[in-house]
């Protein structure tokens, strides 16, 4: 709760670029509907880095596609919340008024660079379309832009690649020209869904250090959805932490890090190899989404389980420290937080 | 799509493996079938008489003709590689009906299916072949009726001087006073002989061209597939014009031309699955542990195609059935088997007073055409999980 | 990309050679089978065979070399001279060139009818899946496609024909191309074709542009600000016309050459498929051979078009491969 009043006068005070409050997103499947995500809050301030982080399946790809409503509805339904950009409630705007924010303001990266760009246009083509979709400009000048981005991304010989399709650069060059498009309209905000998955590690690092790169010089925020504790330690400045559709922590990247808070966070992290503790997997599966046990979502596979976690709503979040906050009742009025701090290691966010 | 993840797993598994001697067994059934009917077959041969010449009901609507031979040896095909797995692998079959089950109006399809095939292969035990008699002409249906200067004489009852149907002739009669449902049930005779027959051909000649294409690769991969280039482009439809304008038609005509030039998809079908296929896994795996490329064919690659070859099948046998009965109805079909499209222009003319005689082979040719497509469409969802979402 | 299209004209042109000997040697074949039994009439009527034999190949020019033949016929065909017809009184090519219009006049708007309605339903479906009208499609869809051709169209006939008069009952040639009345006997050939055709093209547009609607790069035009219009024709059609341009000519080519024939004998326009059919009872013979070549030609030239669509419409071809 008290969490809660706080956001709420943080928002007051001083507007975020965007903040997410009860976002709630169903799908509609053969089984019933399907509640992906469930009450999420966050904020991006302007110019950080926010992560979200967690499994496959815990929500993060649809609460990023939810903002500028990419995902397909049907089946997908937005059941309550709002996505507001400088106070602006995204989810209420008109699909025209939301068409101007997608790309101008707010700008995506796709997980799979291999399919992210139609194959029957150059890549010139499409990332004149991504300029000229904002701004009444020539074809010429779209080009000479064009061409800029291209070479702020780093993709060499960019004024003979530009007429050239897609099928004829390699996946980390794709990934470059998907992120010059996205720049197109020097957007505020740039949600980039786990942009390194497809790619090798040598590219992987190359297109964290471009992203860290442009992110100076236009001076942006990212959402940075990843499972990758790495590029989380690397990139982010805030951290929010999902399980199957709820956040169960967020904070800054050296809390987190540090002292990891929600048993959940705790395991995730001791899933991360080279932390100098003996790997932990944790046991059991994601519950069930169509219809979820009551008490906290992580209670079934939490060793610190108390009878009060099976019973009734997740938890709200509770204060831990200065910016941290986590959804685990040990955090809660009367309950001990240091029951969970055994045998919890020190970590560093860049090691 | 999570709910797809069974499915693939069941799909993954390679059922072949554990029912060699079920195969064996099978193999062994279908060639001594294949022998008996050679059997049988040299004795007609020789003795240069029907088999069946003393029955004269099975005489009259079934002179055993090249034709029938086919398509004997096809529907042995099909009881020994389709009624037989389906039967020994009850896991599997209940698994596709779950499937299958979800489109109702695929399973009404099937039953119709069903009956149209049964009746076409005993129709000839039950129906004599319909005799011209011209004081039975233009009676119409049960609970219809006409104005009764339409039929010669009313075989049923006259009511307010109109004619109502009786049970003699339960679909009504033509013109020239045929019996319409002795006419329709013969009819299906046509229809399954071209779905079963073109099945075979399809399949066989196919699957061989297919497999041989891409194992022995090279010269003969892009000759065999060059021609098929030709094959998919020649209108076949034209050949057999062609090919009637010079010999006459004949049904057996149509079955050849048109299963010896469809093969030409299921043939690339098969290539790309087999050339996909030999870089698989579980194919490498079975290389390694001694397995000929017989073995390899036979036991993984076609079944793993046989998915999308049936449901192709399925949605090429329509068109085809389709097509005999234009072609019949322009009278360039067989004019010795009464088929579906022959009483349909037999009763062109007709259709302002005696409508039915053209309606009711017209319906169901429809209703047949309606029931392939929708059993296609259901066995593609059933058997072939690359079209998820497609439906 | 020059060179492919070279290559795959130069195939085109030697599948037609191919097509053209196999026609040859199957009239070779009847001639024979003819002249075995005039000769066998001849030996009957007590006559000399021999010189029934001689009078016959003397008349039919088949006392040249097999290979004189064969270069003769081949030469023929290329200078489109094909033969008198004697059940029309002219030559072959002229019977054509008067049948054409007639064709022309039902399949051009049946085809511009067939490809907007089965692209524009096909891609409606798409984008509003399991909706009542995708549902609705799906059926007209099985319906079109289910319901005999020429059965539909007498049904029709008699019903719009003779009994609401709507529309006449007997084509007639002389109306004139652009008028109410030649409209009017079109109306039912074009739309019973229409619905036979739509369905499958509105089948695989479906299938194709659902693949596309779903796709990645879509996402990336949606993410873009690109409108949904835009996205629909540019990111989702142009990239399934590519297999959509297959389908087209190939279903709609087969479609074509057998419809023609049902719909112009149902409703009586004296088109090519009229013209062929007639030569067919009339025993016309090279009226026969030319009107089933046309078709054969017509084929051929589709899938050249359809190669050259391919390579145009996808730049991810490989021009090595084939």
């Amino acid at each position: 709760m008290s969490q809660h009043q706080r956001g709420a006068t943080e928002t007051q005070q001083e507007l975020s670029l965007l903040s997410v409050r009860d976002l709630t997103v169903e799908f509609e499947t053969d089984r019933g509907p399907l509640r992906a995500v469930d009450g999420v809050d966050f904020d991006v301030e302007r110019g950080e880095t926010v992560c979200l982080v967690g499994e496959s399946g815990s929500g993060k790809t649809v609460t990023a596609e939810t903002i500028t409503k990419l995902i397909r509805m049907p089946p997908g339904r937005i059941v309550r919340g709002v996505a507001e950009l400088d106070g602006r409630d995204l989810l209420s705007l008109s699909e025209r008024d939301l068409r101007a924010i997608r790309g101008d303001r707010i700008a995506h990266v796709f997980q799979d660079p291999q399919h992210a760009l139609n194959h029957c246009y150059t890549v010139g083509w499409q990332i004149r379309e991504a300029i000229q979709v904002h701004e009444d400009v020539s074809d010429a000048a779209a080009r000479e832009r064009a061409l800029t981005l291209l070479n702020q991304v780093g993709i060499p010989d960019a004024t003979t690649r530009y007429d050239d399709y897609p099928h004829e650069f390699s996946g980390g060059m794709k990934q470059r020209i998907v992120v010059a498009m996205a720049l197109a309209a020097t957007p505020d905000l740039l949600i980039a869904d786990e942009p390194t998955t497809a790619l090798d590690v040598t590219i992987q690092a190359q297109l964290l250090d471009l992203l860290e790169s442009i992110q100076t010089e236009y001076d942006m925020a990212i959402l940075l959805i990843t499972h990758d504790l790495g590029v989380v330690a690397e990139l982010a400045d805030r951290v929010v932490v999902l399980y199957a559709g709820k956040v169960m922590e967020r904070g800054s990247v050296y809390e987190v890090f540090d002292t990891p808070a929600h048993p959940y966070t705790q395991v995730l992290f001791d899933c991360l190899p080279g932390r100098g503790r003996p790997l932990r997997s944790i046991g059991g599966t994601l519950p069930d989404l169509h219809d979820p046990p009551p008490g906290c979502r992580f209670a079934s596979r939490c060793e610190y389980a108390r009878k009060e976690c099976h019973t009734g709503d997740q938890p709200p979040l509770y204060d831990v420290a200065d910016a941290q906050t986590a959804s685990c009742v040990y955090y809660g009025p009367g309950g001990d937080p240091d029951a969970l701090r055994n045998g919890q290691s020190e970590g560093d966010p860049d090691g | 799509m999570s709910l797809d993840s069974p499915r693939r797993r069941f799909e993954d598994i390679d059922w072949e493996a554990k029912r060699g001697i079920v195969l064996r067994r099978q193999t062994a059934g279908f060639l001594t079938t294949l022998a008996a009917l050679a059997l049988v077959f040299a004795f007609d041969y020789v003795r240069e008489a029907p088999l069946f010449s003393p029955n004269p009901v099975l005489r009259d609507g079934w002179d055993l003709s090249q034709l029938d031979w086919l398509f004997v040896v096809s529907l042995a095909l099909f009881v020994f590689y389709v009624l037989v797995p389906l039967a020994t692998h009850r896991r599997m079959t209940a698994h596709y009906w779950r499937e299958f089950r979800k489109n109702r109006a695929a399973v009404v399809s099937l039953g119709f299916l069903l009956l149209v095939f049964t009746l076409g292969l005993v129709g000839p035990l039950l129906v004599s072949k319909p005799q011209v008699e011209l004081t039975q002409s233009y009676q119409p249906p049960v609970g219809l009726a006409v104005d009764s200067s339409v039929p010669l004489s009313c075989g049923g009852d006259v009511v307010d001087g109109r004619c109502h149907g009786s049970w003699q002739f339960p679909l009504g009669t033509t013109g020239d006073g045929k019996d319409i449902l002795s006419l329709v049930v013969l009819g299906m005779r046509v229809s399954i002989r071209i779905g079963l027959i073109t099945s075979f051909l399809i399949i066989s000649i196919g699957a061989t061209v297919g497999t041989v294409a891409a194992y022995v690769g090279g010269l003969v991969d892009e000759v065999l597939m060059r021609y098929v280039d030709i094959q998919q482009v020649f209108p076949s439809f034209l050949l057999y014009l062609l090919l009637i304008y010079l010999f006459g038609g004949s049904l057996l005509m149509f079955i050849l031309v048109f299963g010896l030039l469809s093969w030409g998809g299921t043939a690339r079908l098969v290539r790309s699955a087999a050339l996909q296929r030999s870089e698989d896994e579980y194919v490498e795996v079975a290389r390694c542990a001694g397995a000929g490329t017989g073995h390899v064919i036979r036991r993984h690659i076609l079944p793993n195609v046989s998915g999308t070859v049936i449901t192709n099948l399925t949605l090429l046998i329509p068109g085809l059935i389709l097509f005999e009965a234009g072609l019949a109805f322009l009278s360039l079909g067989d004019p010795t088997i009464p088929s579906w499209g022959q009483t349909i222009a037999a009763g062109r003319s007709d259709l302002r007073t005696a409508w039915w005689i053209s309606t009711v082979p017209g319906v169901f040719l429809f209703l047949t055409i309606l029931a392939f497509n929708f059993v296609g469409d259901a066995l593609r969802n059933a058997l072939d999980p690359r079209s998820e979402g497609q439906r | 990309m020059r060179w492919y299209v070279a290559r795959r004209l130069l195939w085109a042109v030697v599948a037609t050679f191919v097509i053209l000997s196999i026609t040859w040697a199957l009239l070779y074949v009847t001639e024979q089978q003819a002249l075995t039994s005039i000769q066998f009439q001849a030996a009957v009527s007590g006559g000399d065979a021999e010189a029934a034999r001689a009078a016959y190949e003397q008349q039919r020019g088949l006392d040249r070399p097999l290979w004189r033949q064969y270069a003769d016929y081949m030469t023929n065909m290329a200078t489109f001279n094909w033969g008198y017809s004697t059940s029309r009184g002219q030559p072959v090519t002229a019977a054509i060139a008067d049948a054409l219009p007639y064709t022309m006049m039902y399949s051009v708007p049946w085809t511009i009818l067939t490809v907007a309605f089965g692209l524009s339903i096909g891609l409606y479906s798409a984008t509003h899946q399991y909706s009542r009208f995708d549902y609705a499609a799906t059926f007209l869809a099985f319906f079109g496609y289910a319901i005999p051709n020429f059965w539909f169209g007498i049904v029709l006939l008699v019903l719009f024909g003779v009994h609401l008069d709507l529309v006449p009952i007997v084509f007639d040639p002389d109306a004139p191309v652009f008028s109410l009345a030649n409209a009017r006997q079109l109306v039912l050939p074009v739309f019973v074709l229409t619905t036979g055709s739509i369905a499958s093209l509105t089948r695989y547009t479906r299938a194709e542009a659902l693949e596309y609607v779903e796709a990645t790069f879509t996402k990336t035009a949606k993410a873009k600000g690109v409108s949904e219009r835009r996205i629909l024709l540019l990111h989702v059609l142009r990239p399934a016309a590519v297999p959509l341009s297959t389908i087209l000519v190939a279903d709609l080519l087969g479609l074509f050459i057998a419809s023609s024939y049902l719909v112009e004998v149902v409703f009586g326009i004296p088109g090519l498929g009229q013209l062929s059919f007639k030569a067919i009872q009339n025993q016309d013979t090279p009226l026969v051979l030319a009107t089933t070549l046309v078709g054969v030609f017509i084929a051929v030239v589709g899938n050249l078009l359809q190669d050259i669509a391919y390579t145009v419409l996808d730049p991810r071809i490989d021009y090595g491969d084939r």
